[in-house]
């Protein structure tokens, strides 16, 4: 199949990358990213399947810092002793992605850049063309909010809540070398440029540089399994007592509340986090609901955490 | 009994299906054969303006392109309401409707093509509530010119018995709720495929997932013209149906069109989306409902106005819009009763059949009811039913004839180990316990296509090799009945199941059966078969008992041996058959079943009778969280009255797939729309319960001995979902107190009643 190239290292990678720029998908695992190619919402010529990119699979831990290959499966993680015993959070989180079957497959890095969703987007194109195009996908319109600025398509990762919740950093490698940075620096508060990543930058890696003293997390759905995220929280206070409070599913990005625990209080907890989602009728799971349980959800946090 | 029969019995057809070596009707690949595809409308309702195909005929690799005018003859399952084409012809009525057809050499090829068709549409007003289809439209908004008085109404169903009304306005105990129910749909595994291939004979041959094969003969004729004894349907293995697919479609229609106009093998299969577009599910609906009962708790009377959604299309609508009504007759008996059900036309995909037809949605209002009532009355809610089931061998107001009836067996077992005179009532708070019973038909008495056949007939065949072949119409569909037929014809013969062999479901060379719905294949199909084998045991008898010398009637079939009971004459099973097939050859015996006359007098007296009818009483147990409004099924006791458990293992598998799929419609399932597209048409959307969210099951099969069922069989497949809804809702009030009158309750419905009760 030419137009399925599957590298053997992140150099062959990025020169691949570089070759059908503009043109390609990559598959970090590619659970989510098929039912992109059936729906005809991701029509590049090029695959570039991540599978065999060994040296991204790894889970270990460094002057204290543990370290995830971004191509480490979520089943991996689930199983890992490291990560059950020392940070808990992580397991907990991708424990909460898709079903068994799917996290034998997918990655955290797949996990961390997944598309943003909205009820009006994900759909066949044939849906699509039927109601009428929105802006993420080829319309000039939002099919949610009738306005034709702003996409309000949901950051969705459950890992990611965590990974924030932990201060966590990414790495990645840019033609002039590898650049670590805050994962919240990752993301953009758009629901179609999701993200900051160019074509020329590849995921290697997460750096999670804390433990948490105490955490907290949840995820809201209709199932017990398989559903995408209507609302996460994930919540940490490390042992300067600083709380990490992030909530995803809600707004484009995943949203962090970071506070010394002393100074904050539940009200100014909810208030900000309220303030600070663009949360919008995009998920089955009607936005009165998810709004009240945004409330639900941190209050029920805050007894933990206090 | 001593053969098979009541010995749990693992399907016959169950390996392949495991091993994945069944042949499904996509499997099917010939020569020469071409992919169908089709456009679809975009537009709800609308005028087709223009509509030119010039260029997909031209394009590569198209062999042929129709559009509704190549086949305008309309058809339906019901033939008092053959209201669809096989294409939209002039005009579309809901959104996904086919409104032309591309037969390509590759897939691909005509997917192609079909994005060469150009139409343009003149929009009519869409109707997508059916409160506004029951209002006067202008004439060129209605969706059907048939239908009456300028309204999109389909029909309006109406029995009224002994003027319920008028007890009601007096009665001291009693309870009124108004219901709503989302659309569900069925969800099976296998999507729609159909394979049509014009023979070199010309004749038909269309292999279909169909769980009608007769019906979709007959309606193959009348829209192609052709003679009915040149069309052969044969259904191969299916996965699933549930009602979903009990309807001739458009697709098999268009697909057998297309065969017969190009003379090569054509083959459709749908997406999971086409799947969901295509639908015929259980209708919305909304209800109010009250029953009264006297300071006893017994019930007074019932009334209730039901009015469901149903889409562009007829389909079983009739049918559903009576069972929404005379369903209500059982379990309890209620003799001032009545019900109107109007159907709407909408312009959304059309509503149909499934599992428990048309009687699952009221079956939970009054259930619901019911606890209410016993609630005011301060009784055990199960001392209320208890003291109002009908009795065996009675009728209903309505003039069902109640044979068999182990409802009480069923309400006393889940009752019991359940526990629940020591914990409902007084578990803490957000934990609760819920009681419903069922009723349902053990098949319909009456054909959909009255004619003077019998229901079904089935050919066992005995030839040289000593093999049973039992010929029949039923089709399996996952039910057991193919397993079924082995079992009867083994236990008549007293044979092993391996001497039994089945051909089914193919109007070519099986005997009509009418089809896969209304549960009704145990019971007649069953009764047939047990007819055909044993004539063929007493043609044998009476060869052996003539050289042997002996009695017919002294003569033993068992453990594959023909013996006298001194064992003076003891033949294996091949040595008998040679006996009897001696100067004679193979034979075939027939056996057949007709429904008893039945019912009364009245307009509308044929819905819902059948010959026996099934009961259920089911306990569930949920936990609900008060915070989030989340409500988790812990377990549900359920016991079914099918009469005698023929395959006590496929009985099991039947309640557990009701309680699995009834679970859905309360608490995650739903089609919901905007402007009348569907938004959730994929299995990621549309929520069936996963293995995780299916609580424990205890399971008890009550067996009454129907008299004339099969061995004293009765229904198993759709009855056993109706408890599952109302018990789930009863739960939750003993839970935490609020009344759930809206389906499916999801989390947010439940928090906004309990924030409604506080």
């Amino acid at each position: 199949m030419e137009y399925y190239h599957i590298p053997s290292s992140v150099e062959e990678t990025l020169s691949i990358a570089d070759n059908y720029s503009g043109n390609y998908t990559y598959f970090a695992g590619g659970t989510d990213i098929q039912i992109y190619r059936k729906q005809k919402l991701d029509t590049h010529d090029h695959i570039i399947d991540l599978s065999r990119l060994d040296e991204l699979k790894s889970i270990t831990v460094n002057k204290d810092h543990l370290h995830l290959g971004a191509m480490t499966t979520l089943d991996d993680i689930i199983s890992s002793d490291i990560i059950n015993s020392n940070y808990p959070l992580i397991s907990e989180a991708a424990k909460s992605v898709a079903t068994p079957v799917i996290r034998k497959t997918a990655t955290i890095g797949g996990n961390l850049l997944v598309n943003n969703r909205c009820i009006f987007y994900n759909q066949s194109k044939e849906w699509r063309d039927s109601i009428g195009s929105c802006l993420k996908d080829k319309g000039d319109i939002c099919q949610v909010t009738g306005g034709n600025k702003s996409c309000y398509a949901r950051n969705v990762s459950d890992t990611a809540t965590a990974l924030v919740a932990l201060e966590s950093e990414i790495i990645f490698l840019t033609p002039s070398g590898s650049i670590q940075k805050p994962l919240t620096e990752l993301y953009l508060p758009c629901g179609i440029k999701s993200n900051e990543l160019d074509e020329h930058s590849i995921l290697t890696g997460i750096t999670i540089p804390i433990k948490a003293e105490k955490w907290w997390y949840r995820k809201l759905r209709l199932r017990k399994t398989l559903d995408f995220t209507s609302l996460t929280v994930a919540a940490t206070v490390d042992s300067d007592r600083i709380a990490r409070i992030c909530l995803n599913g809600v707004s484009m990005s995943p949203v962090l509340i970071k506070e010394a625990l002393k100074s904050l209080t539940l009200e100014s907890l909810i208030k900000q986090a309220r303030k600070n989602c663009k949360t919008v009728e995009n998920d089955l799971m009607p936005l009165k609901y998810r709004r009240e349980m945004i409330n639900v959800y941190l209050k029920e946090c805050w007894e933990t955490l206090h | 009994m001593s053969g098979p029969i009541g010995k749990p019995t693992p399907y016959i057809d169950g390996v392949e299906k495991v091993r994945g070596q069944a042949m499904y009707t996509d499997d099917y690949k010939l020569p020469n054969m071409l992919y169908l595809t089709f456009l679809r409308s975009t537009e709800s309702h609308a005028k087709i303006k223009s509509l030119d195909i010039s260029s997909a005929k031209s394009y590569p690799g198209v062999v042929a392109v129709a559009t509704g005018k190549d086949i305008p003859v309309s058809f339906g399952i019901l033939p008092i309401s053959p209201d669809e084409t096989a294409m939209a012809v002039e005009k579309v009525r809901y959104n996904g409707e086919i409104v032309a057809a591309v037969a390509g050499k590759t897939v691909e090829a005509a997917q192609e093509a079909v994005k060469n068709i150009k139409v343009e549409y003149e929009s009519i007003t869409a109707f997508t509530d059916p409160h506004d289809s029951l209002e006067k439209c202008n004439l060129e908004e209605q969706i059907h010119p048939h239908t009456k008085d300028g309204k999109n109404i389909h029909k309006t169903a109406e029995l009224r018995f002994n003027e319920p009304e008028k007890e009601l306005e007096t009665a001291k105990y009693k309870q009124t709720g108004f219901f709503k129910f989302a659309g569900v749909t069925h969800a099976f595994t296998e999507p729609h495929s159909t394979l049509a291939i014009w023979n070199g004979d010309k004749t038909l041959t269309v292999i279909s997932a169909t769980q009608v094969p007769h019906y979709l003969h007959k309606n193959l004729s009348k829209v192609l013209g052709l003679p009915l004894h040149k069309i052969q349907v044969q259904k191969p293995a299916l996965g699933g149906g549930f009602g979903g697919k009990s309807d001739p479609f458009p697709h098999e229609m268009i697909t057998a069109y297309m065969a017969m106009k190009t003379k090569q093998p054509v083959k459709c299969t749908f997406s999971r989306e086409e799947v969901f577009i295509t639908h015929h599910g259980r209708h919305p609906t909304e209800m109010s409902m009250s029953v009264s009962c006297d300071n006893s708790g017994k019930i007074t009377a019932l009334d209730t106005d039901i009015i469901i959604d149903g889409g562009a299309y007829g389909s079983f609508g009739v049918v559903t819009s009576y069972y929404n009504g005379v369903l209500l007759q059982g379990p309890y008996k209620i003799d001032k009763f009545g019900f109107r059900t109007r159907r709407a036309y909408t312009n959304k995909h059309q509503c149909g059949a499934m599992r428990g037809h048309g009687a699952v949605n009221p079956r939970y209002a009054v259930e619901v009811i019911l606890d209410m009532l016993a609630q005011d009355l301060n009784m055990d809610p199960c001392d209320l039913r208890n003291k109002n089931f009908l009795p065996e061998n009675s009728f209903t107001v309505g003039e069902f004839r109640i044979t068999s009836n182990g409802v009480r067996d069923c309400l006393d077992t889940v009752r019991k180990k359940s526990d629940w005179d020591k914990r409902y009532g007084k578990l803490p708070y957000g934990r609760g316990l819920g009681i419903a019973c069922g009723f349902f038909i053990s098949g319909s008495a009456l054909p959909i296509i009255w004619n003077r056949y019998p229901q079904t007939v089935v050919h066992a065949k005995l030839d040289f090799d000593g093999r049973i072949v039992m010929f029949s119409g039923a089709s399996e569909i996952g039910q057991g009945s193919d397993t079924m037929l082995v079992q009867i014809a083994a236990e008549e013969l007293g044979i092993a199941l391996d001497y039994v062999q089945v051909e089914v479901a193919d109007t070519k060379t099986t005997p009509v059966d009418l089809g896969s719905y209304s549960s009704r294949v145990t019971f007649m199909v069953g009764n047939a078969a047990k007819t055909a084998s044993s004539n063929i045991r007493k043609e044998m008898a009476k060869a052996i008992g003539k050289e042997k010398n002996v009695s017919p009637d002294k003569l033993i079939f068992a453990n594959s041996r023909i013996q006298t009971q001194d064992k003076s004459i003891d033949l294996s099973w091949e040595d008998g058959v040679e006996i009897a097939m001696a100067g004679r050859g193979a034979f075939v015996e027939s056996g057949h079943y007709i429904s008893p006359k039945l019912g009364g007098k009245y307009k509308g007296a044929g819905a819902g009778l059948s010959p026996s009818y099934s009961f259920g009483a089911f306990i569930s147990e949920v936990t609900v969280n008060s915070d989030t409004g989340e409500v988790n099924v812990e377990k549900i006791w359920a016991a079914h009255d099918c009469g005698k458990a023929l395959n006590p293992l496929a009985v099991e598998g039947q309640i557990e797939g009701s309680i699995h799929m009834g679970i859905g419609q309360a608490l995650t399932e739903e089609m919901r729309y905007k402007n009348g597209q569907q938004m959730n048409p994929n299995f990621f959307d549309y929520r069936i319960p996963s293995s995780v969210d299916t609580p424990d099951m205890d399971i008890s099969i009550i067996e009454s001995n129907d008299p004339e069922g099969p061995y004293g069989a009765k229904e198993a497949g759709e009855g056993p979902i109706h408890p599952v809804l109302p018990s789930i809702g009863n739960a939750v009030y003993d839970a935490v107190g609020i009344r759930m009158m809206e389906l499916p309750m999801t989390p947010d419905k439940v928090l906004s009643k309990l924030k409604e009760m506080s």
